[in-house]
């Protein structure tokens, strides 16, 4: 094994390695602005310095030479090298700035350099809080500054395409943006023009910076270059909380990170998962944050005459338990959906296979031609993969139609599927038929619905979804319900608003509460509302009896979906198979 | 060091024969000869004994950094079948340099003749000749002297019936100093924008197009004819013995006989004033010299006894050769206005892609506008030095010291002149 | 509005450009040229007819058009006269030689004169040194030892569209060589 050592300690790597990735998978620090590990290499911002050096071999006995008190005797490279471009050797010695006065002026050095030019807008940049411009000249910059010239002016407020807005003043010229156009969405929509000083990143004139993985360029921006047209002046990043979860606008699920300030969703990031997206996601996924915040169904909904009428959730109860008891089983059609969890499926499938219909159906949202092979799947659903471990009958998007109007059904019981907006079926084919629709948002569906039953969405509730590839991953609650708290529920997050917030505060409110509970919640209530034996106290228990009662999901368990960032339900099966 | 006999020297480079630029009268006074007797006989000389030929004449590169150029040619790993390419730095960009035009004007068949030479020591496809965008005119004599050296199959298919093949592109640049430094070349030869790249690894492993490549100035390769003609010993023993040859001095600035002259390296920076030059104009003192282009320090007027054009030489008088470019500053110029406008092209030229060097020539030039403005204070000078040491050896590659070093250098030998203007008091003359 | 292309004999001149290299993208700058003498510059919509010529992204033609200084960004006099005031130049009065010129044509360097005819810039070192103060016309002839009357000539020549001839420089170190080009 390769021995390294590093401000005096050793360490030990195997294979090529770059210096500077080596010192932060050792999760010690070294500040950079341009090196992404999933991008190309340039050096350019000359921020990681270090000193290294090489022990010297003999030639002719092929030992290290030593010095007279038995050290080896190390030749330093004669100028500053940048760790990031720089292959680890056997026996390499780095000095950073823990050990060497060196590299500690020449990151100050390059630092001072950056911000001659540099606004210092701070207080109004969308990157304070968050900048590791900011954050890197605290720790290592210099105290103040001996420029004493007109900064360079480029231009400012440039809105480079739909998503994405430049301020070229802030631009440290890392070159992050236009590599990530070139290398990983490769739409090469970005390039730097002008030289020197004058250098900054733009979109060829005339053209569109609509690339779908734009806002991506934004969060490798290690300036407030480039920020999101959307979430732009929202918020500040020390007012959000953030929490892990899944992207659940497509079938890839990438993991992201959903950032809620008074229970409100200011924007989604992606989360680094080198099993499914690595540093990136599609644009369109960061625009979920809309389906938390805008159009909820909040309180439980009756349709009565035609006229929809908010309930309260015993007479919603009610009103679905006394249906249920005038129809057979075989007269319930239950649809489950690839928008619920695994969970929230398995326990619809579950209540009526004890009311005695033991099929549930789902019909998958697969849209031929919108999937690029990336991060964007044809698939419009993030667990369509789940029901199909679930067992549950795969009905296609013509065929609901005919189900229905058989007549062979009386009730339908609809969870998270808009089939009327999908146009699976028209409002009439269903108005023969008495319909108990579980969703999160109003649609076509909601309204129309006999009953329309308030639940709670992927960032609300403990929930596991299975992306295209057969990953299962886990939500956490980001946002509270009516009744949830996050200072009892020790899974959600608390940022400084939530920790120091108090209702009384005027920043701090209620009412971006939804009155909603977990679908699963739901069926065990209105089975004691129909006095019959079912109940599950905790999303817990629900996927321990999963993994325990279906192979598919064997061995699943919340740690280890959290500590593996997922877990690949189908080549696990591979594995079992080939031990056995 | 005995003084060279210069002024029996007869020119080779750029020898006295009219018309030389023609095919036919090059050929004529054994032109292209070398690769003659190098194809006829490819078993007596193959390419490590040509390489080896090249590195044992001591022939160092002519382009600023003056590196062995046979040595830089063994660099080239073993062939893989895959192309090779060679490109040739015609891209001249050096305030102060204007000799290889000279060659592309009055001697362009030496330089080609030296390229297929060293294509066929380094097994080498295809020669890119890289030619600065403002030389269109001797772009187009590139042009010509080439497509005549194709008609006369001395570049193509199966060179004069052998079964060396090697094809010669002229590339012409569109405006951009960066672009003679050797990577930003290859960038810029590859399409686009002109950025050095990091290095390792070299252009030997992984240049053009990710295959191994060699870059060359023109003036060494223009050389290579002459070094194969009469041996390495003959070529050692011209001029400086660590730095030997002929060579192209450009001369300009306050001299009474500006022009590119060829003599033998490790000339008396004096003699090349004074005899060569003529002398400064109007009898003036000379107040500085800057030996080989912008990015080499300036040496003080009363500093040039005994100072050879020579690496070593320079080296120990503070300076360097570079591209052996020299300009003759006399007693009245400004040295304040002089390190501006020198400041003003690396702030001009710098590619922006290194922090140091994007942000570093922009400070510089405009702390020395300040200084010009009469606005500066003796902190400024100080803050000019220590801006030169945050630049120096901290970038990709060498604009960044070629900005900083005119500045430290100018400053620290003109010093009493930059007092003098931060001080705003009338400046007297020595 | 005006329409750029390449006609089917350029465009045959072009692939013989592409063939010189292993790919089409090195033929960027050598294209570039040849529209910005078609055109007299690389305006954007030039810049998109090279991009989709060579098949190459937008974004890069621009990049490779703004780094290089001789590519004309945007349209520029018939005639541009490209000062050189570097050092050397400089050191032999080129400075004066461009306030001469800018006072005479009534325009400052980066302008271009109202009718079109010139434009003036103070370009870095054309590598024609030892023959200051000098200047380059339009990317292309070199008029060397400038002098106030070398320079009205010139002006009232180029007026009149005659350029200046190509000025070999003999080596004066052999005075004897006369050029015959």
């Amino acid at each position: 094994m390769a021995e390294i050592f590093i401000d005096n300690n050793r360490y030990e790597f195997e294979g090529p390695t770059k210096v500077l990735q080596f010192i932060l998978d050792q999760g010690l620090e070294l500040p950079f602005f341009c090196y992404h590990p999933s991008l190309s290499i340039p050096a350019n911002c000359r921020q990681c310095y270090v000193e290294a050096g090489q022990p010297v071999m003999n030639r002719e006995t092929g030992k290290y030479e030593v010095d007279e008190e038995g050290n080896r005797v190390i030749r330093f490279f004669p100028k500053l090298m940048t760790a990031c471009s720089l292959d680890a050797t056997d026996g390499m010695v780095i000095k950073t700035h823990v050990t060497s006065e060196l590299v500690r002026r020449g990151q100050k050095d390059v630092l001072e350099f950056i911000l001659i030019n540099h606004p210092l807008d701070c207080p109004i940049c969308d990157q304070a809080g968050e900048c590791p411009l900011q954050i890197q000249t605290y720790k290592y910059g210099p105290e103040g500054s001996r420029f004493e010239h007109k900064k360079v002016h480029k231009p400012k407020r440039i809105q480079l395409g739909p998503r994405v807005v430049l301020d070229a003043e802030r631009c440290i010229n890392c070159t992050r943006c236009v590599r990530f156009t070139e290398e990983v969405s490769k739409s090469n929509q970005l390039t730097i023009v002008q030289r020197g000083d004058k250098n900054y990143p733009v979109t060829a004139p005339g053209t569109e910076f609509d690339d779908p993985y734009s806002i991506n360029t934004v969060d490798i921006c290690p300036v407030g270059a480039l920020t999101s047209s959307d979430f732009r002046f929202k918020a500040r990043v020390w007012e959000m909380s953030s929490t892990p979860s899944l992207d659940i606008t497509n079938g890839k699920g990438c993991s992201v990170d959903v950032w809620t300030r008074d229970n409100l969703v200011m924007r989604i990031t992606p989360r680094h998962n080198p099993h499914i997206n690595d540093y990136w996601m599609p644009d369109a996924g960061r625009e979920a944050y809309k389906i938390y915040n805008e159009n909820r169904i909040s309180r439980p909904d009756l349709n009565i005459d035609g006229d929809k009428v908010k309930s309260s959730w015993n007479n919603a109860l009610l009103t679905i338990a006394e249906n249920l008891d005038t129809v057979k089983p075989s007269e319930i059609l239950v649809l489950g959906s690839g928008y619920g969890s695994v969970e929230d499926n398995y326990v619809l499938g579950k209540f009526f296979s004890v009311l005695g219909q033991e099929q549930a159906h789902f019909v998958p949202n697969i849209l031929a031609g919108t999937g690029d092979n990336f991060l964007i799947s044809d698939d419009q659903a993030p667990n369509t993969n789940g029901c199909r471990f679930l067992g549950f009958n795969e009905l296609k998007p013509d065929s609901i139609n005919k189900e229905i109007t058989s007549g062979k059904y009386k009730t339908i019981i609809v969870l998270q599927e808009d089939i009327v907006g999908r146009n699976l079926i028209t409002t009439q084919d269903l108005s023969n038929v008495f319909m108990v629709y579980l969703g999160t948002n109003n649609n076509d569906t909601s309204r129309f619905a006999n009953v329309t039953i308030p639940v709670t969405t992927a960032i609300e509730h403990v929930g596991s979804y299975v992306n295209v590839d057969g990953r299962v991953q886990r939500s956490m609650p980001a946002k509270e319900t009516v009744y949830t708290d996050r200072r009892i529920n020790l899974e959600m997050s608390m940022g400084r608003l939530d920790h120091f917030g108090t209702r009384f505060d005027n920043w701090v409110s209620d009412k971006n509460k939804v009155d909603c509970i977990p679908a699963w919640e739901f069926f065990v209530r209105l089975a004691h509302e129909m006095n019959k034996e079912f109940q599950y106290n905790d999303v817990r228990e629900i996927i321990s009896e999963i993994s325990l009662t279906n192979k598919h999901f064997s061995g699943v368990s919340y740690e280890r979906m959290d500590n593996e960032l997922g877990i690949d339900l189908v080549n696990k099966q591979k594995e079992e198979l080939n031990l056995a | 060091m005995s003084s060279i006999d210069w002024k029996s020297y007869t020119p080779t480079l750029i020898p006295n024969i009219k018309d030389y630029h023609k095919i036919d009268v090059y050929e004529k006074h054994g032109g292209y000869g070398a690769l003659k007797k190098i194809l006829k006989d490819p078993s007596a000389h193959t390419p490590e004994s040509v390489t080896n030929a090249v590195k044992d004449s001591g022939l160092r590169g002519r382009g600023g950094a003056g590196f062995n150029t046979g040595l830089k040619w063994s660099f080239m790993p073993k062939p893989d079948g895959g192309p090779r390419y060679i490109a040739a730095n015609g891209d001249e960009s050096e305030p102060g340099t204007f000799k290889d035009r000279v060659i592309f004007e009055y001697n362009p068949h030496t330089f080609i003749e030296g390229s297929i030479i060293a294509a066929y020591a380094m097994s080498v496809s295809t020669v890119y000749v890289y030619i600065r965008g403002e030389y269109r005119s001797w772009i187009r004599m590139m042009e010509k002297a080439v497509s005549d050296a194709y008609e006369k199959g001395y570049l193509g298919k199966n060179i004069l019936g052998s079964t060396f093949s090697v094809d010669m592109i002229v590339h012409s640049g569109a405006g951009a100093y960066i672009c003679g430094e050797e990577s930003s070349l290859m960038e810029s030869l590859e399409g686009k924008r002109g950025y050095p790249r990091v290095k390792p690894p070299f252009p030997a492993q992984k240049g053009l197009w990710g295959r191994p490549t060699t870059i060359n100035n023109i003036e060494s390769l223009a050389n290579v004819p002459l070094i194969m003609n009469k041996g390495s010993e003959w070529f050692k023993n011209i001029g400086a013995s660590t730095h030997p040859g002929p060579l192209l001095y450009g001369i300009s600035g306050h001299v009474n006989r500006p022009g590119v002259y060829e003599y033998p390296t490790g000339m008396l920076i004096s003699e090349l004033i004074n005899d060569v030059a003529l002398g400064v104009r109007g009898g003036k003192k000379v107040k500085a010299v800057i030996p080989g282009g912008s990015s080499t320090p300036p040496l003080r007027g009363d500093s040039l006894e005994g100072v050879r054009m020579d690496s070593d030489s320079l080296r120990e008088a503070g300076s360097m050769l570079g591209t052996a470019g020299m300009c003759i500053l006399d007693e009245d110029t400004d040295m304040v206005d002089f390190l501006w406008r020198v400041s003003h092209f690396y702030h001009h030229e710098s590619c922006g892609q290194c922090t140091p060097c994007r942000e570093g020539t922009g400070w510089l030039e405009k702390t020395l506008l300040k200084i010009k403005n009469g606005e500066g204070t003796t902190r400024d000078l100080d803050l000019l030095l220590d801006i030169c040491g945050q630049m120096e050896g901290r970038t990709i590659c060498a604009l960044a010291d070629a900005a900083a070093w005119p500045v430290r250098y100018t400053i620290n030998r003109f010093r009493d002149e930059f007092e003098a203007r931060v001080k705003n008091t009338v400046y007297a003359l020595a | 509005m005006e329409k750029f292309e390449f006609t089917k004999e350029e465009l045959a001149v072009i692939d013989e450009i592409i063939a010189k290299y292993p790919n089409p993208q090195p033929a960027v700058m050598p294209v570039l040229w040849m529209a910005q003498d078609k055109f007299g510059h690389v305006e954007p919509d030039v810049q998109k007819l090279v991009a989709n010529t060579l098949g190459l992204p937008e974004s890069h033609v621009h990049g490779v058009a703004t780094f290089y200084t001789q590519y004309y960004k945007e349209r520029k006099g018939k005639y541009v006269l490209d000062v050189c005031t570097s050092f050397s130049c400089q050191a032999c009065g080129a400075y004066d030689t461009l306030h001469y010129i800018e006072d005479k044509l009534g325009i400052k360097a980066g302008d271009t004169t109202e009718d079109g005819m010139f434009s003036i810039q103070s370009v870095e070192c054309l590598g024609a040194c030892g023959y200051a103060p000098m200047m380059q016309i339009t990317n292309d002839i070199y008029v060397n030892h400038l002098t106030k009357e070398k320079i009205d000539t010139v002006i009232e020549d180029l007026k009149k569209d005659k350029l200046p001839e190509f000025e070999p420089i003999p080596l004066v170190q052999n005075r004897e060589i006369a050029q015959e080009k």
